[in-house]
């Protein structure tokens, strides 16, 4: 025991109490420490397990996509385009009747005497129909030729796969059992090729009897249906003229062709379709996920950045107390819904609103108006503007609050208004904080998924932008829709797992990519105000 | 203009001032506040203030911390409506004869013939000539041929022009902080106001600055009249002519500066500017 001297001041050995020789101090140190850490490690961990269960995906539809070329599906693709467009003549064709026989009815007719009118016309049409009957049968056929080879082929490799494994775990006897007989993909397709003679002479029957047909095509004194029918004219006489074009690219498509890992990256950053669990090929493109994100993401931020900065213009510079203390919560508030609920009124009561409004008589000379559809790109940005608005209004008005006073003080004592001192002064010095405000609400918007997934409609499909704003009030699906709806379906490590992982990927460096913006936008923020 | 009472505009003022000089050299009084009380809330801050301050003269505030010099100041181009709780409880400011209290009076034109300069600088985050011109713009004055004008003026009237001349572009924050007051100073001049309220404007800079910022008040003081809050009664003695004595809110006593300096009335004010406290 070591004799503590009362008078000696200057014994400066530690008096700190230690618990296993560290303090706590130390202990402290270790703890805030220990937390920052765990923070990091699991940030890293859920970027590895991403990147690993993502990383494969790429690699295994580039093998889809290649058994694909290889058991001919992607050649009876190719005539199904052809019949594709003769389908879309066909209802062409069905909707002139269909006009003839409204207008018909219009006119106050009865329905026996529209179905005896029409019947003078029937020949035509059907005549028109069994023109595509062996084309339809060609496809199906072909269709399913294929299909086996393919089924045959994985079949195989599973065997494959099977008796590899038997053998790792030591049973020999039971691997060598295994029948596996080899399947020659090549020579499944010779069968398929063998046949496309019956291809050209479908052809070659479309270009002899279409011509005489259309000849005897009824003609209508109603100019709105005579018009429709020279149109069919029209359409028909392009549709023979296509005919060359598949001929000659069913000549051209080469089945060997490799595909590489470039091309599966491309099928599926600009892929247009995201079909899964099709009995024929399962394709994952995300350009409709993520152009549906990007539409939605810009409906929200286009209602709610003019909201959420002007309320935080106001609360910060112009709103007496009293208001601040009511406004300022209450927006914050909103960011405490639970977004099922949001969603939940945004199909109980949002979407039926929106749909019926553009009912109204007097929006009617809006193009896309009235709309068909009650749960759209717009009803889920309205709502996800909802959510977006407390994100922006919170920081903007940070970055309002930081604008010195002196600022303010020094333009006003130059005699400007309180307006003017607001849009020359404050408002730019706050800029690049608003911005980022503005940045972190479209993180907020294009990570959110529950709203998207009840609201927005699910429609996989690249939003028409070509219908201009009409393309608003389009069904879409979003990235962050697609993973929540599918992946509790899915296989463990199966190749749609795997595309939902990269499409998870995606939003992840999307949402880095804007914080890291918002970041670098307020730190040039805080140099400039020296 | 017509916003303000007809009497307080920027050419009558001019105007009657030139005239003025010309017919005598005693200077009349601009400023006159009379009974003043003023409150934040329910703490009183001003008691009874009575002054006088005489066109083209420098007047300089002193006293202790919270003695409600910057506050008095402050109400002479009611910059203390910014805060909510402020409010005056009896008595009026008059400026050239106006009320400057009355309701029909505009804030905004009376801030325009009473500048103010601050005791941080504060010069806006843009560039140096969009510094000076900014109380040109709000004014909705565009021309270039106006604005160049006026800034140049107005950094020489702050002799800050030749610093700066060849970098008007740049950010009025890259400049020193005695360069950076200059510039607050041109700024306020060009609205050109007949009165320039200075609130502890040297108290951030360094004495070669400081020196520089006094000089500048001596040239100015031949156009502007001047009221300038200081802590440093070295400064009030070299700049002012005339100096007020606050405490606690009070107006002890307003003399000539050689007179509150070499004789003071009052036992406080000999107390405070020998330094047996404040």
């Amino acid at each position: 025991m070591n004799e503590v001297d009362p008078d000696n001041r200057y014994d400066l050995n530690s008096s700190r109490k230690s618990f296993l020789g560290i303090t706590w101090e130390q202990a402290l140190k270790g703890l805030f420490g220990g937390n920052a850490l765990v923070s990091i490690v699991v940030l890293g961990l859920i970027t590895l397990f991403l990147f690993k269960e993502g990383v494969g995906f790429f690699g295994q539809y580039r093998e889809s996509l290649s058994l694909h070329r290889q058991s001919g599906l992607e050649y009876v693709e190719l005539i199904r385009e052809e019949l594709d467009s003769f389908s879309a003549l066909e209802k062409y064709l069905n909707s002139i009747r269909s006009m003839q026989s409204e207008q018909l009815t219009a006119e106050g007719m009865e329905f026996k005497e529209i179905k005896a009118t029409l019947r003078e016309d029937e020949e035509f049409f059907y005549d028109f129909e069994d023109l595509g009957y062996p084309l339809r049968e060609y496809v199906l056929d072909s269709n399913e030729v294929a299909i086996a080879a393919r089924d045959r082929y994985e079949e195989m490799l599973n065997l494959r796969v099977h008796r590899s494994n038997l053998i790792e775990i030591g049973k020999t006897q039971e691997a060598e059992a295994l029948v596996i007989n080899d399947v020659d993909l090549e020579q499944l397709f010779e069968l398929l090729k063998s046949k496309e003679t019956d291809f050209i002479e479908i052809n070659r029957k479309f270009r002899q009897s279409i011509p005489n047909i259309i000849e005897q095509a009824p003609l209508y004194e109603n100019t709105e249906l005579a018009a429709k029918m020279s149109r069919f004219r029209e359409l028909s006489a392009m549709f023979l003229e296509e005919l060359p074009g598949y001929e000659a690219s069913l000549l051209s498509w080469d089945r060997k062709k490799p595909i590489g890992i470039g091309e599966s990256f491309t099928a599926f950053v600009f892929g247009n379709k995201w079909v899964t669990n099709s009995s024929i090929q399962d394709w994952y493109g995300i350009a409709p996920l993520f152009l549906g994100s990007l539409l939605i993401s810009l409906i929200a931020m286009i209602i709610a950045i003019p909201l959420g900065v002007g309320a935080a213009i106001y609360v910060n510079q112009v709103a007496t107390p009293i208001e601040q203390t009511i406004i300022k919560p209450y927006i914050e508030f909103i960011s405490a819904i639970p977004s099922v609920v949001i969603g939940f009124f945004g199909i109980a009561v949002f979407g039926t609103l929106v749909r019926e409004v553009s009912g109204w008589e007097a929006l009617s000379w809006i193009s896309f108006f009235p709309m068909s559809e009650r749960l759209t790109g717009f009803t889920a940005g309205g709502l996800l503007a909802l959510m977006a608005i407390p994100t922006i209004f919170t920081l903007a008005e940070d970055a309002l609050n930081n604008v010195p006073l002196s600022y303010k003080e020094a333009s006003m004592a130059m005699g400007s208004t309180r307006l003017q001192t607001i849009i020359r002064i404050i408002v730019p010095t706050a800029l690049s904080g608003i911005i980022s405000a503005v940045l972190l609400g479209f993180g907020r918007v294009i990570g959110e998924t529950m709203v998207v997934l009840l609201c927005a409609g699910n429609r996989i499909e690249i939003p028409r932008f070509s219908e201009g704003l009409g393309v608003v009030f389009e069904p879409v699906h979003t990235m962050t829709g697609i993973i929540a709806q599918e992946l509790g379906e899915v296989v463990n490590g199966s190749i749609h797992y795997r595309a939902l992982f990269v499409v998870g990927l995606t939003l992840f460096v999307i949402s880095l990519l804007i914080n890291y913006m918002a970041q670098k936008i307020v730190i040039k923020f805080q140099i400039s105000r020296g | 203009m017509s916003l303000v009472t007809d009497k307080l505009t920027t050419k009558s003022l001019i105007e009657t001032g030139e005239l003025y000089s010309e017919m005598t050299e005693i200077n009349r009084s601009l400023i006159n506040i009379s009974n003043f009380d003023f409150f934040y809330g329910e703490k009183q801050a001003l008691f009874d203030v009575n002054m006088d301050i005489k066109e083209r003269e420098v007047t300089a505030f002193i006293g202790p911390s919270g003695c409600g010099k910057s506050t008095l100041l402050r109400c002479i181009n009611r910059m203390n409506d910014l805060i909510d709780v402020a409010r005056i409880g009896s008595g009026k400011i008059t400026v050239n004869g106006v009320d400057i209290y009355d309701d029909r009076v505009d804030t905004i034109e009376l801030r325009k013939r009473v500048g103010m300069v601050f005791q941080k600088s504060n010069p806006f985050p843009k560039s140096i000539y969009e510094n000076v011109v900014y109380g040109l713009r709000i004014q909705g004055i565009s021309r270039k041929s106006k604005l160049d004008e006026s800034v140049e003026r107005c950094l020489k009237g702050a002799a800050l022009w030749e610093e700066v001349k060849d970098r008007l572009d740049t950010s009025g924050l890259s400049l020193s902080g005695g360069q950076q007051q200059r510039l607050c100073i041109a700024r306020a001049l060009a609205v050109e106001p007949d009165i320039l309220l200075m609130d502890e404007p040297c108290s951030a800079l360094d004495p070669v600055a400081t020196a520089k910022v006094e000089e500048l008040i001596h040239t100015l003081k031949d156009r502007y009249t001047i009221v300038i809050v200081t802590h440093n009664m070295q400064q009030a003695a070299r700049v002012s002519e005339k100096t007020a004595f606050f405490y606690l809110g009070k107006l002890i006593e307003m003399n000539a500066t050689d007179q509150i300096f070499m004789s003071p009335e009052k036992e406080q004010t000999e107390a405070y500017i020998s330094g047996r406290f404040g």
